[in-house]
Parts: C-alpha cells; structure tokens; sequence
C-alpha cells in the first residue's frame, strides 16, 4: 500500500498546515526571545532581575504540584466511588453530570463563584459563618478554584483506568487469603499507579497553563507566569518580554508533557493488556463500606461545593448585586441580550464553523497517523499535538507574533480564531479516531480495496462513517472549546470580533459581577444543550453496528 | 445467474520471496523463494503450521504485500506491481471483514458499486449471489444481526459477485465450530466448482485441505515443502515433514540391509521386510520408515509372520475409542507407535496392558532419506 497516490498529497496539506499554524509561530516566539540582532539571551535574562517574575516562576510550579496533588486525590476518591462501590447506575450517572460541569464552564466560573461565597463580604464566609477575616485571594483561593475546575481531568482518566482493572484479579486476589485492604494496597492500587501519575501530570498541567483563575484570584500577592506574560503585552506593550516569559512557562509545561508521554507509553497507561480479556462480571468487593462512607462524605462535600457555586452564579445572574441587593432582576440578561448580543453571535459563529473544520482535521490526521507509514509520521504527530499541549498563553502570544503583521496579519479576524481552536483543539478528535480505528480490523480496509476501490475511496466510503462516533466526539470537544477557551485567544480578538469569554473577564475587571454571571450561565447551557444533544446522538451511533468511541471529554 | 464461464484464469509465482524486518532483530524470511502455478479454475490450498508463510504468500498474491523479489502473474499478465484494487481478485478473509455500518446487501454491492455499475444491474447480481449463497432475503441485515456461518456467507458473497479471475481465501472457517466448518467446507467446494474460479485457499487444517483441494502445498519455514493431491501426499512423502504432517505416522529408523533384483532389504525392529524400489540406494545407508497408523494390524501376542509381513510383539500402553475405530498407542522394542483399528465392534477392543503382535505389512511402507 506505499505507493498510494492519495496518501502522499494528504500528509503534505496536513504537514503544511502543521508547519503554518504550529511550528512557525512558535519559531518565531523563540526567534523573538533569543535574537536581538544575534543570538542573544538577554531578554531571559532581564527577567531574572524582576522580583515579580521570579516569584511567579516559584509560584506556578508551587501551584501547580498542589493543584495536581489535590486534584487527582479528589478524582481518585470520586473514580472509585464510581467504579468500585457498586452505585447504581443512576447514581454513577448524576455523580458524571455534577463533576462534568466544570469541564463545560467558562474559565472564570468557579473563581467568581468562590468570591461570592468566600469573599470578603462572602454568602458563606460572612453571611453563615459571620467571618471577617477570610481572604479568597492568592495562593489558597487559586488552589481551591482549580482544584475544584480541574479535579474532574483526574476523575475521567482514573475512572478509565480503574473500569479496566479485571475485578476477576481482586477475585483471585481474595481467593488467596488477602483482606480487602490488601487487596487494594497490592492489587487495585499498583495496577492504577500508571494511571495515578498521568492523571496527577494532566491536573498539574491544566493548572500550569491556566490563566483566567490566577489573574482573579491570585491578584498582586500571587502572581503566576501566564498572567504575568498577558501582563507584560497587554499593560506594559512588551512583547519581547511577554515571550521571554513565555520561554519560562514552556520548559516546565514541556516538562510535564514529556512525563505524561512517558508514563502512558512506557506503561500503555494502565497494565489492562496483561489480562487481555476481562472475565466474567463479578460483584466488586475491594472497599469496605466504611471506605464507601469516607469516599462518599468526601465526594459528597465536592459536590456540595460544585453545586452551590453553580447556584451563586445564576443567582447572581438574576438579581441585582448579589450580597448586596437581593432584589431579583433581569437587567443583566437585558445587557447579555442587547449589548452583549454581539459577543454571543461571534461566538456561536466561530464555533460552529470550527466544528466541521476541526473534525474533520481531527479524522483524517487520526487516520494517516493509525493507519498509514510514512517518513516522519511520527513527527507530525508530535507536532500536532504542540499546540494542544503548550499552555493557551504561550500559543496566543506566538499567534500575536507571527500573525500581527504583513504579510500574514490575521489578529482580530476570525479566520485566526477559527485556526486557534483546530489546532489547540483537535486533539480530542484525532485520539478518538485513533481509538476507533484500533477497533477496527485493517482487513475491513483491505476487503475495500480487495473490490477494487482505491484509498480515496475506501476512507471516504469505509472509513469515515466507522470513525462518525469519533467525528463527533471530536466537534462536540471543539464546540465546547470554542464557547469557553480564554487564555489563547485572548490576544487573538479584536472589536470586529470578540467573544464571550472575553466580555465576562471585562464584567470581572469592570466589576459587573452579575453581568459576567449572566453571559457565564449562557454559555453554560448552550454547552450543556450541545453536550446532551451530542451524548444522545453518541448512544444512537454507538447503538449501531460499530465500536464506541470512548467518553466525550476524555482526552 | 453467475455462469461456470471459463473465467478462472492461471496464477503462477516464480521465485517469489518476502523478508520482514522487525524493530532491532534481523530480517525474517517469511517467504523464500516461492514458485507455484495454479491451474485455471483449479483449487490450491496453501497448507503448514503458523508462521510457514501460507498467509504472506496469499497477501502477497492479493497485492497486500509486495514482495522483495520474484514475479506473480495472473493469466500471463505480470501483476507484481499491481495495487491491489486492480488486480480483480475476491479475498475472502479470516474474521470476515464486513463492513459493520453497511447492510448484506451494500456489503455485497461494494464491489460493484466502485466499478460504476448501473442500480438495476447492481440489484439483479447481488439478488443472484444470495441465492447462491443460500441468503436470499438477508438484503436488510447488519452484520452484527447474522451468525458466524451467515457472516461467512456474505464474505463469500461479496467476494464472488465481482466476477473475479482469482479467488482467495484466508483461513476462512477457522472462526466457525467443528460441525459448521464441515458443513460450509461442503458448500465452498461446491461454490468453486460451480463457479470454476481459480482459488487459493490458506489453512492449517489437513482435514480441510483435504477435504477441499484439487492440490495441496505444503509449507514449511517461508518454502514449498511439496506440491500434491491429497493422496500423493499422504501415500508418498517426500519428507518427514510432510508425512507428519498429512495424516498421522510413525516414523522408524532403519538402515538398507541388502539390495537384490529391484528390492530392497531394510532393516525393522529385529527383523527385515522387502519393499520395492532400488535405485539411488547404497548398502548401509540410513533410513527412515513411514508406517502409517491404520497399516500397524494388531493380532494375538502368538501371530505369526505371512510372506511381506512382519509380526513383533508389543504392549498396550493406552487406547482412545472413537467408535468407528480404536486409536491404540503401543509399544514396541522401547518405542511408542500409533496404531488405529477399525470396525472395533466385531474385532474387539484391547485393553491397556495387553500384551499383542504387531503387524506391518511391506506394501504399506514408504521409505525417507533419513536426513529429510
């Protein structure tokens, strides 16, 4: 099959596209940062000489190891919870919709949430508890906030790998004379381990490239690279300083990614390939039901949390200054439905055409990297998955470099927006795709070409609608991306197009809390209406003849 | 209907070898140097153990595979080159290989669909192949709503409703139980014949390729071992090889004792047994003897020896009764030999520890090069 003369023009337009929207402004990112007329290191260096700066290297990677100690502890107990406590099934499902939500939220949700509630004047802090002295801001209210945006990263991956570990092995582990605890400190445990350290990598990772909670919550006293390095263009027009700042985010993201990689691939993830087959259903019975009560109290709290910023935000959407004047009112959907209309339409406009876009970039890079050889495959992948991986800062300032100007000068237009969210976003469709197409036999593609259909023909026929799960998974990802990414885009939008993530940082900044509550509960619900539409689409395809394409989010 | 036209045409390879590299391992040979001709409309099968090569061999015959060195042509034409999808064969594969989103019908009308067939004429073949097939009114199904011998079928069909010059099959009943393999092997056999397409048919089952090959290949580490009807093979063996492998056998080493007038004298157990057949022998030389199973008679410990025959006394060290015959393992002068009986109702069963004359008849003996 090498010499297929469909593959070959395929790779070069997703390579040069690869090359256009990824390596090249990252190129011009590190040529901006280490060539002032030669090769130079001085703008690092000038960084070394703010106190700001260095305290907000220390401070992200602070953050970020906390975040991801706290948060994967959190999706541990609740994935066990859900796997191995034998809820039923509509227990499972609500625990999945509660901790899903701050997946699907805008950026700021739950910082503004947590102001409200623990705040100075706070719902909770002040008006139930009557403390005065509690402050939201800094490096305990950052943690707490993402903590609770990105424990359920944690929860989706452990969930995964603990659904894959055989409870015939805890069976036979039993039957050997071990004791509950035993059998889950040697059996269900270090069979999760892999999964433990990729999920606390994730967790870690999301917190070292999010922006909009630190520049909420972390104020003056905490500052962290991302919002630093938006600090340094937006405030001060220091580009180069931006990017050098830049640089000193990459390392340790990279780093993290680099660690993420090795641990899935060295171990696959999880050891679920040892047993191969799982054995027959059994009753899982590894925790006792005291450690179902601890797990469950401990869940219960999160979720208690989760809900009642859910419940701040759209109170405070619906009267007129939440803590301060109860009076229940419209005007701040009045303002989402007049002046913020725009933002809204903007938005829904670049979503939607970022769905079939994306997806179907997503499909066909998850088909000519699963299933086609090729020189420097697998460097395309890597490179595919740059801008994915790098925080949304660092590829939002590379995007202000390189497409600020002629001859490429795209800032402020949608076309840039659009391009942002395919190549930060994709990434969910094409592991899909990949997923799926591990399901699927290659002789299916062989019997095609076997009745004298050429490759074209055969993914445009065979492949593509066995991957349409995938498909959709992909778009429904870019969709929810699209409605509430923040940190890349940020540099990307101009008057002619803005967003509704950027107008609810403006409400924050303006402090118009009950405006940005408003726009926040919109995009709420129409990514909870697009995710519910898609997850019923999803059980109508996978209800099909053809493999599933795994959860929605995961990836 | 699908005619018996003389569509088949002939397959020949000619040197035709294949190497993998895996990641830090040297090259494998997994075909070396292959030439076989398939006659048109004659059924070859492809027999050996896993990793002889027989799958490589067809994959490569498909175009699914390109080799490293030789030529394969269908009917004249040299297709080594050839994108699969121009070579106009039928594989049949061993999961099937269905497209899961496509209904019988579409799975079927594939093929001709690609080739840019009017609907009308699209609807009447499909609707002809099914019949064939034994599916009629299947049309709508998935094929995760059929059976495995069903699925089977649709594979069959799809393969042949293009109207191929070369029909390929890749293990295809491995995935069917014992009973169901027997009963679509009848019906492949039919199938081919009726249609007179050329095939290759891959397996490791000797019953099967027994069962259904006008000729078998035997293969063995990426060559052909020996090229036969079924009952060359099992009569004469070229190799140990192969006498294992077609059939059950024992295989008892001996040595040439004397030649005299066209026969020879070889050397079994203590005794010697004249068996026909001198040239290219030598006095001394080493030998080994193809007794097969059903030509080991067992009699009464106290039998004695015909003209062309030899008795030795043995021991019963177990027996499988099977109904129509006995499998008896007994052993003689310190080995165990394989010996069945038929017709165990009227002759009696043995038991294990009986003590028993073993019979062999020279004119069932086949004689090996002992290096082979």
């Amino acid at each position: 099959m090498r010499r297929d003369p469909v593959v070959a023009p395929a790779v070069l337009l997703v390579w040069g596209a690869v090359a256009l929207f990824v390596l090249y402004p990252l190129g011009r990112l590190l040529i901006l940062t280490f060539w002032d007329g030669g090769p130079s290191l001085d703008a690092v260096r000038r960084l070394g000489g703010d106190w700001t700066h260095r305290v907000a290297l220390v401070n992200s990677l602070v953050l970020a190891a906390l975040v991801g100690i706290a948060g994967t502890a959190l999706g541990l107990a609740a994935a066990l919870l859900a796997v191995r406590a034998n809820m039923s099934r509509w227990a499972v499902r609500a625990l999945d919709a509660v901790i899903l939500l701050p997946l699907i939220s805008p950026p700021f949700t739950a910082a503004i949430a947590l102001i409200f509630a623990l705040g100075p004047r706070g719902l909770i802090s002040y008006h139930v508890f009557g403390l005065t002295k509690v402050n939201i801001y800094g490096l305990w209210g950052t943690l707490l906030s993402e903590t609770l945006t990105y424990f359920p990263i944690a929860y989706l991956t452990l969930k995964a790998v603990l659904a894959n570990v055989d409870p015939n092995l805890e069976d036979s582990a039993f039957s050997l004379g071990a004791r509950r605890w035993r059998v889950f400190r040697t059996i269900t445990l270090p069979l999760a381990t892999p999964g433990v350290a990729n999920a606390f990598l994730l967790v870690s990772a999301a917190s070292l490239a999010d922006f909009a909670t630190p520049l909420i919550l972390g104020g003056t006293r905490f500052p962290v690279l991302p919002t630093q390095a938006f600090l340094q263009i937006t405030g001060l027009y220091d580009t180069r300083g931006g990017a050098a700042l830049c640089f000193l985010l990459l390392v340790p993201a990279l780093a993290v990614f680099a660690g993420q990689r090795w641990v899935t691939e060295r171990r696959g993830g999880s050891f679920v390939t040892i047993t191969g087959k799982v054995g027959a259903a059994t009753r899982v019975k590894s925790l006792s039901p005291a450690a179902v009560a601890g797990l469950g109290a401990v869940c219960g709290l999160v979720v208690v949390l989760v809900l009642v910023c859910y419940a701040v935000i759209f109170a405070a959407s619906i009267v007129r200054g939440l803590g301060a004047d109860n009076s229940l009112s419209l005007a701040h959907y009045a303002h989402v439905f007049s002046g913020g209309l725009r933002a809204v339409r903007d938005t829904l406009i670049v979503a939607v055409i970022c769905m079939p876009v994306g997806g179907l970039f997503a499909v066909v890079l998850g088909f000519l990297v699963s299933r086609t050889q090729f020189p420097g495959r697998r460097a395309l992948e890597f490179a595919a998955m740059l801008n994915y991986a790098l925080p949304g800062t660092i590829v939002g300032i590379a995007y202000l470099v390189a497409f600020n100007d002629p001859p490429l000068a795209l800032t402020g237009t949608a076309f840039i927006l659009v391009v942002c969210y395919v190549f930060r976003y994709s990434l969910a469709g094409t592991r899909a795709t990949s997923a799926v197409l591990a399901q699927i036999d290659p002789s299916i593609e062989e019997a095609s070409a076997s009745l004298g259909a050429r490759r074209d023909t055969t993914f445009r026929r065979v492949v593509l609608p066995l991957v349409r799960p995938a498909l959709l998974a992909g778009m429904t990802v870019l969709f929810i991306r699209a409605m509430t990414a923040i940190s890349a885009t940020i540099f990307l939008v101009s008057l002619q197009w803005s967003l509704v993530t950027v107008r609810i940082l403006e409400g924050i900044t303006n402090l118009e809390l009950g405006q940005a509550s408003a726009f926040s509960v919109l995009v709420i619900v129409l990514v909870y209406v697009a995710v519910v539409v898609a997850s019923l689409a999803m059980r109508r395809l996978n209800a099909g003849s053809f493999g599933q394409a795994g959860t929605l989010l995961g990836g | 209907m699908i005619q018996a036209a003389a569509r088949g045409k002939r397959l020949t390879l000619e040197h035709v070898s294949k190497r993998f590299t895996r990641e830090g391992q040297d090259a494998v040979a997994a075909v070396d140097n292959v030439s076989l001709s398939v006659e048109p409309g004659e059924l070859m099968t492809l027999l050996g153990p896993s990793g002889c090569g027989k799958t490589t061999t067809l994959r490569m015959i498909a175009g699914f595979e390109q080799p490293d060195a030789g030529r394969i042509s269908i009917g004249g034409d040299d297709v080594t080159r050839l994108m699969v999808y121009r070579r106009g064969i039928g594989f049949v594969f061993q999961n099937y290989a269905l497209f899961p989103h496509l209904t019988v019908f579409e799975n079927v009308a594939y093929g001709l669909r690609v080739r840019g067939l009017p609907a009308a004429a699209i609807r009447t073949r499909v609707g002809q192949v099914l019949e064939l097939v034994g599916l009629p009114g299947y049309e709508r199904r998935f094929p995760n709503q059929l059976s495995g011998g069903e699925q089977q079928r649709v594979a069959v069909a799809r393969a042949v409703v293009v109207e191929p010059q070369l029909l390929l099959f890749d293990e295809p009943l491995s995935n069917l139980d014992a009973k169901l393999r027997v009963q679509m092997r009848a019906e492949l056999s039919r199938l081919q014949r009726q249609l007179a397409i050329t095939t290759v048919y891959v397996t490791h089952d000797q019953e099967e390729a027994m069962a259904l090959s006008d000729r078998i290949a035997v293969m063995r580490q990426g060559r052909v071992a020996q090229i036969g009807t079924a009952e060359e093979l099992y009569r004469s063996p070229r190799s140990a090889f192969v006498a294992q492998f077609i059939g059950r056998v024992n295989l008892v080493a001996s040595r040439v004792l004397a030649i005299t007038g066209g026969r020879l004298a070889v050397a079994l157990w203590d005794g010697s047994l004249s068996v026909p057949g001198a040239d290219g022998y030598v006095v001394g030389q080493r030998l080994s003897l193809v007794l097969r199973p059903e030509s080991l008679t067992l009699l009464p410990e106290s039998a004695k020896a015909a003209e062309g025959e030899i008795v030795v006394p043995g021991i019963v060290r177990g027996r499988t009764f099977l109904g129509e015959k006995v499998e008896y393992l007994v052993e003689v002068a310190g080995a165990l030999l394989h010996a069945t009986s038929y017709d165990p109702t009227r002759r009696g069963v043995e038991p294990v520890g009986a003590r028993v004359g073993i019979m062999c008849d020279a004119a069932a003996v086949r004689l090996l090069a002992a290096d082979s």
